[in-house]
């Protein structure tokens, strides 16, 4: 099924999408997004949708347990607050890509911007070239691997989750340190590499939280001066 | 929110005026009040002046007038009204500072919007099809130009308002900015205690007087957008054009989006993908600049207008 998005505004093409899935489609290309906002959002079924080209913002938002490929670069905001599935951007990925997501997969295979993977509450992040400023900001939960260089203040005020990092970093957020991956780590990066066909640097950094700002402490008030 | 645009054209081969206003279209729904370009043409010995006409019955008497209090300051080459405005070719002899104050000094209500030997602007109220019908976008022709469409969150909805800004008192200097300018009312105290002047109350047209400053202390305009990462505070996503150069300037935190693409033809620089791939098709990958950084172009020397 391909649904060409030329000459339509984005509420038909979103229309087409849901009428396509409704009747049983599964296999879906969606041909000349050129740049629109807002395509492919709230996919509730496990369908398959190709889109042939750059999208803008939001593409694949809200989505629950769809896999979705973008052939091209992605906006800002990419596959945000999703529940469960796949989002695969063979480009690269605006700001806040996987955004508040709380399961499942985003790939970015090439650079991702500003706070990649902001308020992650689970799932999987990952990054085959650079990300940039605050990525992983006040992240909560899940994994998040960035085979490439990671901007500034990495993982601010991260809570729980981990980000991996293969290249270098700028420098590390507040409340955010370095701890040595463990054997089990290494596997499960290796395997998620391979698994998305993405080479990778032999050895990753490990980030996770300092757990300083998790709870109010009179003695470290100059940390929290610092963080606020 | 704003929408922002720039193109370079490298090799005279794509029509400017068309470029710009299918990019002003996209992004008209980022900004629905106004719309404005600033385009650089063929380089005039003169000086080109667009004037706001202020709101009045005797338009012609006004006109009339305007024209004598130019030629007080030198001979006047060619005029024409068009809508809005009266675009002046003036001696390119004539001190341009001097012009301005003389003409906002004599005329209530009139504006300089733009002044220079190449740089032209045109704004008004409502879309990027209403400045077509009024002001023929899509024929004019240039090495490079930068536009705006306007969603007020500060100040007023009128022309005056409306951007691109000149940077006055600079020839051939003009800015478009999405975001907002947070220390806009230090700084504006700072620049009318030293004897600068505004014309409205948009946060964006510090920018042109903050360049204005800085270029006047001796800073190149590429070293006076690098001072303005550290010396603006808030969001800003915005474009600086001269005579012979395009450039952007994105802020620390990244606030606001911008879109780069360049290939051998041109420099596009959109808010949003949506208008490049609108006017230019898919031939080019288009980035996201880092937040902190500029670029800056130099317009080749070469390009037939």
């Amino acid at each position: 099924m391909e649904i060409n998005c030329r000459d339509k505004t984005t509420r038909e093409i979103n229309r087409l999408l849901r009428e396509s899935i409704a009747c049983g489609d599964n296999d879906i290309r969606v041909l000349e997004p050129d740049g629109r906002h807002n395509l492919g959002v709230g996919l509730l079924k496990p369908v398959y949708v190709v889109f042939d080209g750059s999208v803008g913002y939001y593409c694949a938002g809200m989505m629950d347990g769809a896999n979705v490929e973008i052939r091209g670069s992605a906006g800002w905001g990419t596959a945000e607050s999703m529940m469960n599935g796949t989002v695969v951007i063979d480009g690269n990925a605006g700001s806040g890509v996987a955004a508040s997501i709380r399961g499942g997969t985003v790939v970015v295979r090439g650079d991702a911007a500003a706070r990649a993977g902001v308020s992650m509450k689970g799932g999987t992040l990952l990054i085959g070239g650079n990300c940039g400023y605050m990525a992983a900001f006040m992240m909560q939960r899940g994994t998040m691997v960035v085979c490439g260089n990671a901007g500034h203040a990495l993982a601010d005020s991260m809570y729980e989750g981990t980000v991996f990092v293969g290249g270098e970093i700028e420098s590390l957020g507040n409340d955010a340190v370095l701890e040595n991956p463990t054997a089990a780590d290494r596997k499960t990066l290796q395997k998620l590499l391979e698994s998305y066909n993405i080479s990778g640097p032999k050895s990753f950094r490990k980030v996770v939280s300092g757990r300083k700002l998790w709870n109010f402490d009179r003695k470290e008030i100059d940390l929290w001066k610092v963080a606020l | 929110m704003c929408g922002i645009i720039g193109f370079l054209d490298k090799t005279g081969s794509r029509p400017l005026g068309q470029t710009l206003l299918t990019m002003l279209d996209a992004l008209s729904c980022r900004g629905p009040d106004s719309a404005g370009v600033a385009v650089f043409g063929a380089s005039s010995p003169f000086w080109i002046v667009q004037i706001m006409l202020p709101e009045q019955e005797d338009r012609a008497g006004a006109v009339k007038k305007i024209l004598e209090s130019a030629r007080d300051c030198g001979p006047v080459i060619n005029h024409q009204v068009m809508e809005a405005f009266v675009r002046l070719e003036v001696d390119g002899t004539i001190d341009p500072v001097v012009l301005e104050e003389t003409l906002v000094r004599r005329h209530a209500g009139l504006e300089v919007v733009s002044l220079g030997h190449s740089l032209e602007i045109v704004k008004q109220v409502g879309s990027p099809a209403g400045l077509e019908k009024a002001y023929s976008i899509g024929k004019r022709q240039g090495s490079h130009a930068i536009g705006h469409t306007r969603m007020s969150t500060e100040s007023r909805v009128d022309l005056s308002h409306s951007q691109p800004f000149w940077a006055h008192g600079v020839p051939d200097l003009a800015t478009v900015h999405n975001g907002h300018i947070t220390n806009y009312h230090k700084l504006r105290r700072q620049y009318e205690q030293r004897g600068y002047r505004f014309c409205n109350e948009n946060d964006s047209e510090v920018i042109g007087v903050y360049l204005r400053d800085r270029i006047a202390a001796g800073l190149s305009l590429a070293d006076a957008l690098r001072s303005s990462l550290d010396d603006f505070d808030g969001s800003f996503s915005y474009l600086a054009a001269s005579a012979d150069s395009l450039a952007y300037v994105k802020d620390r935190f990244g606030f606001k989006p911008l879109m780069v693409a360049e290939t051998v033809e041109f420099v596009a620089i959109a808010t949003e993908e949506i208008a490049l791939r609108k006017a230019l098709g898919r031939d080019f990958v288009s980035l996201e600049p880092a937040p902190g950084t500029l670029g800056i172009w130099t317009v080749p020397s070469k390009v037939a207008v």
